[in-house]
């Protein structure tokens, strides 16, 4: 690890200041639960000069419900803690259903929801120092004619990375958006526009966060009566393991037919990969047909690479089952 | 009797030795039972101290510099800027310019360094500059056999073994079969995974002459004389220790080019130098099971019984030469099968855990279930009609009982998938290894006169348990409990154990405590009938006491202890005078896996497995359960999971950490079942451990295909390869 100096503000504004000090000399990167950051920096494919502690701004901690019947993440909760929710766990299954398949019990004690929603991609050419690939700055992504198992079916192009949140995708079926405060004020954003896919713009980041930005906490706003939610994640090894695929399926059921339904797809694209469902569905019962409807319109225009052509049937396979729990 | 225990006549002592023997079952008290391990509590409190953990006075902490390309020139190495680091004590160069890496492991180490700190020592390892010129990678069978391919070894990039002889016999025969199973399976590299990474720490005394070294190794006292070569000094001026070690699995018999780094820097620094790999060198150096790709054919008569086996088998060991015992493996039909090692730019192959067995298992006992279909007699049929003796047979019958066989509903076609997509399915295999032990162990026993019992042999325990029944042989020899002896292991200052492979350490080492223990008591015997008048023999040690047959003497162990004058008992045994305690022939064992597979997602969950061994006498009947556990679920692990992969045009390692090259956790595992084989009617020792880990995975590939019909002729078994092999059988 190379050295850096390490900040632990006293408030936001000090943490957002600090941060936005940072330039191309003078690298300044958040610091949360360290379960990502620590291993990039170990490994070096970070290396800030500064790191802003944030574990200890209390604007950043709980979960809990605000005037409008929005329910607040705050960025510092640990996975740990959105998992163990009770309110949670009865009314929105699909955020704990989601925090549990993450990682092991003593990395979600740690890990935190802003950790999570803006970790680095675990393509293992990303991770290996010795692979200068696009995702650091290279010319090449060298999934897109190596060993590519792991990699995207869509959306891909130049870089084939998957994003590895499981919190993402649960959240933006919710509609949930993401409050974030910078030097230059705060902002609220949709977290579904806050991925952004290698074709949209530098390589380098997987977000529209900008440098000095930090994710304060993220709301999910009230949701439509009798919602019914699930996050099915499908992993190569079930004891703890990234998702091969994974679905995150909200719907609302009214005499037979759907009148409300999100899904979003993790584990298949640079970034969580939201299928606009509510045309194919609103109106239409849940049957064989239209849930084939629905896995062939997320997986349009689906691209196999030399490795990853089994993720195609392996996530219409998922997609039908999420459908089969809610209905 | 009397007589004189300072000039007691050896040929008095050697006529009682020879009567020796293991108790019999029902009158053993401490073995043939669950013994939970002496060292147990220590591990699990962190008090045990394995070499990573020795921290030694004025100690400097190693690091090595690897390349991480398999193949290139060293065009430039600059160690300048590693030297000026805050700590660094030293540097050294492994690899100047104009050298050439010629595979990816050992020969990656371009650099060492030495710090005061690990940080440092980490810090100087990055500092290290070198520029190559790399060629082609050549880390795949396919570039090796490329017409075009570089020479990887000096013997050339294939080396054939004997054979083939009768091929066309053979071919005649197969085509003559009423069934044939024409097929390509293949496995890949698959690692030790050690927890504890391979290293040592070297404590040198130049101005001494004399090192110790806490190795982290299966073989503590041969290490002496490897190490001494090392430092430039006689064997019996090095001594080994190694109180716990965190796995080996066979890849930990020799000081490694790592220990010899650590001998060099000892030497040029003076001080104790702490040399362990970190996790990616280990995957990248410390050894692998050698790949397997083999094209074979399979024949059988209209009844199910083999007649003939040929085909080509590639042993993929990188530079080193792979292993495989054989096709068709343990069963028999004439066969031209032959076996050739195709190298590759990789570090060789070492032991491990059976070497090749789970290699050959794997495609014969495919290879036999694929013709169990065709024959239409199912799995289980199959294999009682070919196993070559009736000790399979009966291994076969408990497992296939205990796994639910006969009231499972498709033994001869596989299941259909429920609504849900979901099957499940049987499946077996047979294992085979051979029992007994080898020479060169002793054992030594002290009685003091305050009742402490000393068991000592310079054996390493693995995490196996001999440690355990270092003890325990003696406490049952002289009716205590395992409490009141003491076990020293691992140190090579103690009479010389043997090397922890082929299984051999128990029927090699326990028959040595045993007639130590035997002697030690006969000794005992001898100082006793001065007092008592009851000739050595006539004595029952029993509940901590010794009486005579006749009841006239009857005191509690300690008691006589304290009779025995100024001079403890102290008895030696080897192997040559205990051998006959040994267990010969062959060991058996066979294993059931039951499995659930999702066919719409490609996974497979395995239910539930079974595994029957054979294992002479049980000392410890829990660690021999133990083992049987740890071997099933290796295997399962290398079914499922385990895989090394290498970017073939980068000759990048990339599962070169636990989360890419991904071992079997907790829920990967059902239930699993070992049961101790009681029917063996040896009543003398053996180590069985490496038999277990044979067939699991055989058993799970068989089993899927029971279960939905896809032949999974690619290990590991992941959702990938099993939708595939579904996509096939539509
Ligand atoms: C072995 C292992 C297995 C895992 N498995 C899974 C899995 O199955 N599914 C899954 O979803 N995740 C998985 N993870 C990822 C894990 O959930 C994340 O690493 C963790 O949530 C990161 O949280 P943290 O608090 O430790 O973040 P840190 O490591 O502190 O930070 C991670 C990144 O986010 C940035 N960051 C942190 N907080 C903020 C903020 N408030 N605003 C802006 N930027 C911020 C940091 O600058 C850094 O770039 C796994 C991780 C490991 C190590």
């Amino acid at each position: 690890m190379e050295k850096f100096e390490l900040l632990q503000p006293k408030g936001l504004r000090e943490a957002v200041l600090a941060l936005a000090e940072g330039d191309a000399d003078r690298s300044t990167m958040v610091l949360a639960g360290g379960q990502d950051l620590l291993t990039e920096m170990k490994e070096h494919l970070a290396e800030p000069s500064l790191v802003v502690d944030i574990s200890g701004l209390p604007q950043l901690a709980g979960i809990g419900e605000v005037k409008d019947g929005s329910i607040r993440l705050g960025a510092n909760a640990t996975i740990a803690q959105i998992a163990g929710h009770p309110r949670l766990r009865a009314d929105l299954p699909i955020l704990t259903e989601a925090a549990d398949s993450i990682a092991s019990p003593q990395i979600r004690s740690v890990a935190t929801l802003g950790g999570n929603l803006n970790q680095r991609p675990r393509c293992w050419y990303y991770r290996n120092e010795e692979a200068f690939c696009l995702k650091k700055g290279g010319s090449v992504c060298y999934a897109a004619e190596g060993m590519n198992k792991y990699n995207a079916i869509l959306g891909g192009g130049p870089s084939y990375i998957v994003h590895p949140s499981d919190m993402a995708p649960a959240l933006i079926a919710l509609d949930a958006r993401v409050q974030l405060v910078g030097p230059d004020g705060d902002r609220e954003v949709a977290l579904a526009d806050y991925y952004t896919l290698p074709s949209d713009g530098p390589m380098t980041s997987e977000t529209v966060r900008a440098n000095g930005e930090i994710v304060v906490d993220v709301i999910v706003p009230p949701q439509p009566q009798g919602l019914r939610s699930t996050y099915l994640k499908f992993k190569e090894r079930e004891s703890y393991d990234w998702a091969l695929a994974s679905v995150a399926l909200a719907v609302v059921m009214d005499g037979g037919v759907v009148r409300h339904a999100r899904m979003s797809l993790g584990g298949v694209a640079p970034k969580p990969w939201t299928v606009d469902v509510q045309g194919v569905l609103a109106g239409r019962p849940v049957n064989d047909e239209t849930v084939a409807k629905v896995a062939d319109l997320a997986l349009d225009g689906a691209k196999a690479l030399a490795h990853n052509g089994y993720k195609i049937p392996l996530t219409r396979g998922l997609i039908a089952r999420a459908f089969q729990q809610l209905s | 009797m009397s007589s004189d225990p300072k000039s007691a006549d050896p040929a008095t002592i050697s006529f009682t030795v020879q009567e020796s023997s293991w108790t019999p079952r029902k009158e053993m008290t401490v073995l043939d039972r669950d013994i939970p391990r002496i060292d147990g509590p220590d591990k699990v409190t962190g008090r045990a101290r394995y070499s990573h953990d020795m921290r030694l006075p004025n100690m400097v902490y190693a690091r090595l510099v690897l390349a991480k390309t398999p193949r290139a020139t060293v065009d430039e190495i600059d160690i300048a800027a590693a030297q000026q680091i805050e700590g660094v004590v030293h540097v050294g160069i492994q690899k100047n310019a104009g050298d050439e890496l010629a595979y990816l492991g050992d020969d990656s180490v371009v650099a060492y360094v030495a710090a005061e700190t690990p940080e440092a020592a980490k810090d100087a390892a990055r500092a290290v500059r070198f520029m190559l010129s790399p060629k082609a990678p050549v880390v795949t069978r396919e570039q090796s056999l490329d017409p075009e391919a570089p020479q990887i070894t000096r013997r050339g990039n294939v080396r054939a073994g004997r054979g083939p002889r009768g091929a066309d016999e053979t071919e005649a025969l197969l085509e003559k079969s009423a069934h044939q199973v024409r097929a390509t399976y293949t496995l890949p590299i698959q690692h030790h995974v050690c927890l504890e990474t391979h290293g040592c720490v070297v404590d040198f005394d130049a101005a001494a002459g004399e090192a110790t070294v806490y190795a982290s190794t299966q073989m503590v006292s041969g290490n002496a004389g490897m190490f001494a070569g090392l430092l430039g000094l006689d064997a019996s001026k090095v001594r080994i220790v190694c109180q716990h070690m965190g796995g080996g699995f066979g890849s930990k018999f020799g000081p490694d080019l790592q220990g010899a780094i650590a001998c060099t820097i000892a030497k040029a620094t003076g001080r104790p130098v702490h040399l362990m790999l970190d996790r990616p060198q280990e995957f990248q150096m410390a050894g692998n099971r050698s790949g397997t790709h083999a094209e074979v054919a399979l024949g059988c008569d209209a009844d199910g019984k083999l007649t003939a086996a040929a085909g080509t088998i590639d042993k993929l060991g990188g530079v080193g030469n792979g292993s495989f015992p054989g096709f068709p493996y343990i069963y028999e039909c004439p066969s031209a099968a032959q076996t050739r090692s195709v190298h590759t730019a990789l570090d060789s192959n070492r032991a491990m855990r059976a070497p090749g067995h789970p290699q050959a298992s794997f495609v014969m006992e495919s290879a036999v279930d694929e013709l169990a279909y065709a024959v239409g007699i199912g799995p289980l049929e199959m294999r009682m009609r070919n196993a070559p003796d009736d000790v399979w047979k009966r291994h076969l019958r408990v497992v296939a009982k205990e796994i639910g066989w006969a009231e499972h509903p498709h033994k001869t076609a596989p299941g259909t998938p429920g609504a849900d997509g979901w099957t499940e399915g049987i499946g077996f295999g047979l294992a085979t290894w051979r029992a007994g032990g080898s020479g060169g162990g002793r054992c030594d026993i002290t009685i003091e006169r305050d009742g402490s019992v000393i068991s000592s042999c310079g054996v390493q325990d693995l995490g196996t348990g001999s440690r355990t029944y270092v003890a325990a042989i003696p406490a049952e020899e002289l009716g205590l409990t395992i409490e009141d002896v003491t076990a020293r292991i691992g140190d090579s200052a103690l009479p010389p154990g043997v090397g922890s492979g082929g299984s051999v350490t128990t029927g090699s080492i326990a028959p040595v405590i045993k007639q130590a223990a035997h002697n030690a008591r006969v000794e005992f015997e001898k100082r006793l009938s001065e007092i008592t008048e009851v000739a050595p023999g006539g004595y029952v040690w029993e509940n901590g006491s010794i009486r005579t047959e006749d009841g006239s003497f009857d005191v509690p162990f300690r008691d006589a202890c304290s009779l025995l004058g100024n001079k403890a008992i102290t008895a030696s045994a080897g192997f040559d005078e205990s051998n006959h305690l040994t267990a010969g022939g062959r060991l058996h064992g066979a294993q059931a896996a039951r499995v659930r597979v999702d066919t719409v997602t490609g996974r497979v969950v395995v239910v539930d497995m079974v595994a029957i061994q054979d294992t002479g006498l049980p000392l410890n009947r829990l660690a021999v359960r133990s083992q049987i556990n740890g071997g099933m679920i290796q295997a399962l692990s290398y079914g499922l999971l385990e895989e090394r992969i290498v970017d073939p045009e980068l000759g990048l390692l990339l599962t070169d950490n636990l989360e890419s090259y991904k071992i079997a956790g907790s829920r990967e595992i059902g239930a699993i079942r070992s049961i101790i084989d009681d029917e063996d009617d040896r009543w003398s020792v053996t180590g069985m451990a490496e038999a277990t880990s044979i067939p699991g995975h055989s058993a799970i590939a068989n089993a899927i295909f029971n279960a939905c019909g896809a032949r999974l002729r690619s290990v590991p078994f992941t959702p990938d390869r099993v939708l595939d092999a579904l996509a096939e059988r539509a």
